[in-house]
C-alpha cells in the first residue's frame, strides 16, 4: 500500500470493556481502500468485540475510529451500515425463521432504491441463493447459510465488508469455497476486514494482517510476513 | 341447534376482539419487548374518549373513531420513552420491570376512569354507535351490527397487520427483532426506533379495538380494562407468549368457549369455567400449545 494513501479505516488505541472486563485494550489497526485484511486471534482475543466495536455495538472506553473520513466512535450502529459498513456475524447470523429473500431485503433496510437490481447481482453472485429464494434459512446448508449472510451484506451496498469467522463450523471443502468467494469480491473492488482463527488459508487470501492477543494487537504486516513469522507459524498454522 | 349456532356468532365477534387485544399484546412484547400486561386498560381508556367526544360533538361517529384511534397511539406513545427507560437491557424482552411499569399504567389508567369520567359509573355509548337492534333474525338467531362490524373489521385488521408483517420494509424489521434482537443490530436495524414503531401500531390495533368493545358491549366500566387484561394474557400465555398465528386461534376459540359456557349453562361462569379450561391447558403445555417464540 502506498503510504500517503488515506485509510478506509482506521482504528486507534480502541479500548472497551464489559464490566470488568477490559476486552479491548488498545488495539489499533488500518485498512486501505481494495485490500483484504485479516485479524488473527485465538477464541477470546478480542476479534469479534473489535469487529463489533468497529460496527457500532459498543461504546468505546477510549480511543478513536475513523470510517470514510468521518469519526465513528459511540456512532449507532443502524448509521454505520447507512454510511458502508456491515458486518457478517460469527456463526452466520442469518434470520432461521425468515425465507432467503427477506433475509436478502433485511440487508437492504437501508439500502432500498435499487434493491432489485442488487437482489439481481446477488443471485448472479450465488445461483442456489436463487433457487432457495422462498426457503426460510433454518432450511438451509451451513455452506448456503454463510452465502446468504455475505449476499445479505452486499445488499447495503458497502464500502466496507466485516466478515467475523467465515470458517467456523463450516466443512473444510465449503471453506475453501467462502474464500474462493472473499478473494472474488475483493476483485470485484470490495474492501474486506475477517477475522480468523484458520490463520492458514486467511492469510493465503489476505494482503495484511494483524495478530490479536487478549485485546491488543501484537503484531502485524503483509500476509507474507506473518506466514513466515516463526511466532505466527507456531501459535496459529500449527506448524 | 340454533342455540349452537347463535352462540358460534356470538362468540366469533368477542373472539376476533380478543385476537385484536393479544396480537396487539404480542407486537409490543415481540418488537418493544415488553410485557404490556395493561394495553387493554389503554384500549378502555380510548373507549371513554371515544364516548366524551361522541357526547361533545353530539354523535359525528367519524370524529369519536377519530379520537378513540388518535388516544390510543398517543398513550403508547407517550409510555414508550418510560418502558425503555426502566429496561435494563434492549437486546432481551425485560420482563420483571416492564411488567411492574405496565401494571402501574394500568392502575393509574383505572383510577382517572373511577374518578374524572361519568362519576366513576359505567358509561352507555349511543345508539349511532351500539344499536341494539338485528340486522339479521333468523328463529333464536339474530344478529348485531355491533357483532358483524367487530368481526368484519377484526378480520380486515389482522390480514392487514399480517400483510404488513409479511410484505413490508417496517414489517421484516418487526420480525428480525422479534427473532433475534442482537442479530437484527447487527445487520442495522435501530431496536429503539423500530420499537417505537411498534407502539405506533399497537396504538392503532388499541383504537379500532376501543371503538369495536364499544360497538359490542354498548357500554364501559373503569374495571373492565382490568378484567380484559386477564383474559389477554392468558390467552397470550396459552397460545405460547409471541406466537401470533397461535394468539388469532386461541383468541377465536376462548370467545366461542365463553359464549358456548353463557349459552348452555350460566353467563355468571363463563370466566370461571374459561379460566379453568386455560389451567388446564397450562398445565399439560407450560410453554403454551404453539410454543412460545421468546
Amino acid at each position: 500500500m502506498a503510504p500517503n494513501e488515506t485509510p478506509l479505516l482506521s482504528v486507534d488505541n480502541v479500548s472497551v470493556s464489559y464490566g470488568h472486563i477490559n476486552a479491548l485494550k488498545g488495539a489499533s489497526l488500518r485498512v486501505f481502500p481494495g485490500e483484504v485484511v485479516v485479524l488473527i486471534g485465538a477464541n477470546g482475543a478480542g476479534k469479534t468485540t473489535l469487529l463489533e466495536t468497529v460496527l457500532g455495538i459498543n461504546a468505546l472506553a477510549s480511543g478513536s475510529i475513523i470510517f470514510d473520513g468521518a469519526s465513528i466512535g459511540g456512532v449507532n450502529a443502524d448509521r454505520n451500515v447507512r454510511a458502508g459498513l456491515c458486518l457478517v456475524p460469527e456463526g452466520r447470523g442469518v434470520f432461521s425463521s425468515m425465507n432467503v429473500q427477506d433475509n436478502l431485503l433485511l440487508g437492504a433496510h437501508h439500502n432500498m432504491r435499487n434493491v432489485a437490481r442488487n437482489i439481481r447481482r446477488v443471485f448472479d453472485w450465488f445461483p442456489i441463493l436463487e433457487k432457495r429464494r422462498s426457503q426460510v434459512a433454518r432450511t438451509l446448508s451451513g455452506g448456503e447459510r454463510q452465502m446468504l449472510a455475505i449476499g445479505r451484506a452486499l445488499m447495503s451496498a458497502p464500502k466496507l465488508i466485516m466478515v467475523d469467522e467465515p470458517s467456523i463450523g463450516l466443512a473444510p471443502i465449503v471453506v475453501n469455497d467462502i474464500f474462493a468467494i472473499l478473494t472474488r469480491l475483493n476483485h470485484e473492488g470490495y474492501t474486506i476486514l475477517l477475522s480468523e482463527q484458520n490463520a492458514y488459508k486467511a492469510l493465503k487470501c489476505a494482503h495484511r494482517g494483524y495478530v490479536l492477543e487478549t485485546g491488543a494487537v501484537t503484531l502485524s504486516g503483509t500476509a507474507e510476513e506473518l506466514l513466515n513469522d516463526p511466532g505466527v507459524k507456531e501459535a496459529y498454522l500449527g506448524a | 341447534m340454533q342455540v349452537f349456532i347463535a352462540q358460534v356468532i356470538n362468540g366469533l365477534s368477542l373472539g376476533s376482539i380478543y385476537v385484536l387485544l393479544v396480537t396487539g399484546f404480542n407486537l409490543l412484547l415481540l418488537v418493544a419487548m415488553i410485557i404490556h400486561f395493561s394495553y387493554p386498560q389503554v384500549v378502555v381508556f380510548s373507549m371513554y374518549i371515544v364516548w366524551l367526544v361522541l357526547r361533545a360533538t353530539g354523535n359525528n361517529l367519524i370524529l369519536g373513531i377519530l379520537a378513540g384511534v388518535v388516544s390510543s397511539i398517543v398513550i403508547n406513545l407517550i409510555s414508550a420513552p418510560l418502558f425503555q427507560k426502566v429496561m435494563k437491557k434492549r437486546g432481551e424482552v425485560d420482563i420483571n420491570s416492564t411488567m411492574v411499569l405496565s401494571m402501574g399504567i394500568g392502575m393509574i389508567i383505572t383510577d382517572v376512569l373511577s374518578h374524572s369520567f361519568n362519576q366513576g359509573l359505567p358509561i352507555a355509548f349511543p345508539d349511532t354507535l351500539s344499536s341494539d337492534a338485528p340486522i339479521l333474525r333468523i328463529g333464536l338467531i339474530s344478529v348485531l351490527t355491533g357483532q358483524v362490524w367487530s368481526l368484519v373489521v377484526g378480520i380486515v385488521a389482522v390480514s392487514a397487520f399480517f400483510l404488513l408483517l409479511y410484505r413490508t420494509r417496517p414489517g421484516r424489521a418487526f420480525r428480525a427483532i422479534a427473532e433475534d434482537p442482537n442479530g437484527a443490530r447487527l445487520v442495522g436495524i435501530p431496536l429503539l426506533r423500530t420499537g417505537l414503531y411498534s407502539y405506533a401500531l399497537s396504538g392503532v390495533l388499541g383504537g379500532i379495538i376501543a371503538v369495536l368493545l364499544a360497538m359490542l358491549l354498548g357500554s364501559a366500566s373503569p374495571g373492565l380494562g382490568e378484567q380484559v387484561a386477564h383474559k389477554v394474557l392468558a390467552v397470550s400465555i396459552i397460545a405460547g407468549l409471541g406466537n401470533l398465528a397461535g394468539g388469532l386461534v386461541v383468541g377465536l376459540f376462548l370467545g366461542i368457549l365463553e359464549a358456548i359456557v353463557q349459552g348452555y349453562i350460566s353467563g355468571t361462569w363463563s370466566d370461571a369455567i374459561a379460566f379453568v379450561i386455560m389451567l388446564v391447558v397450562i398445565l399439560v403445555k407450560p410453554k403454551g400449545l404453539f410454543g412460545s417464540k421468546l
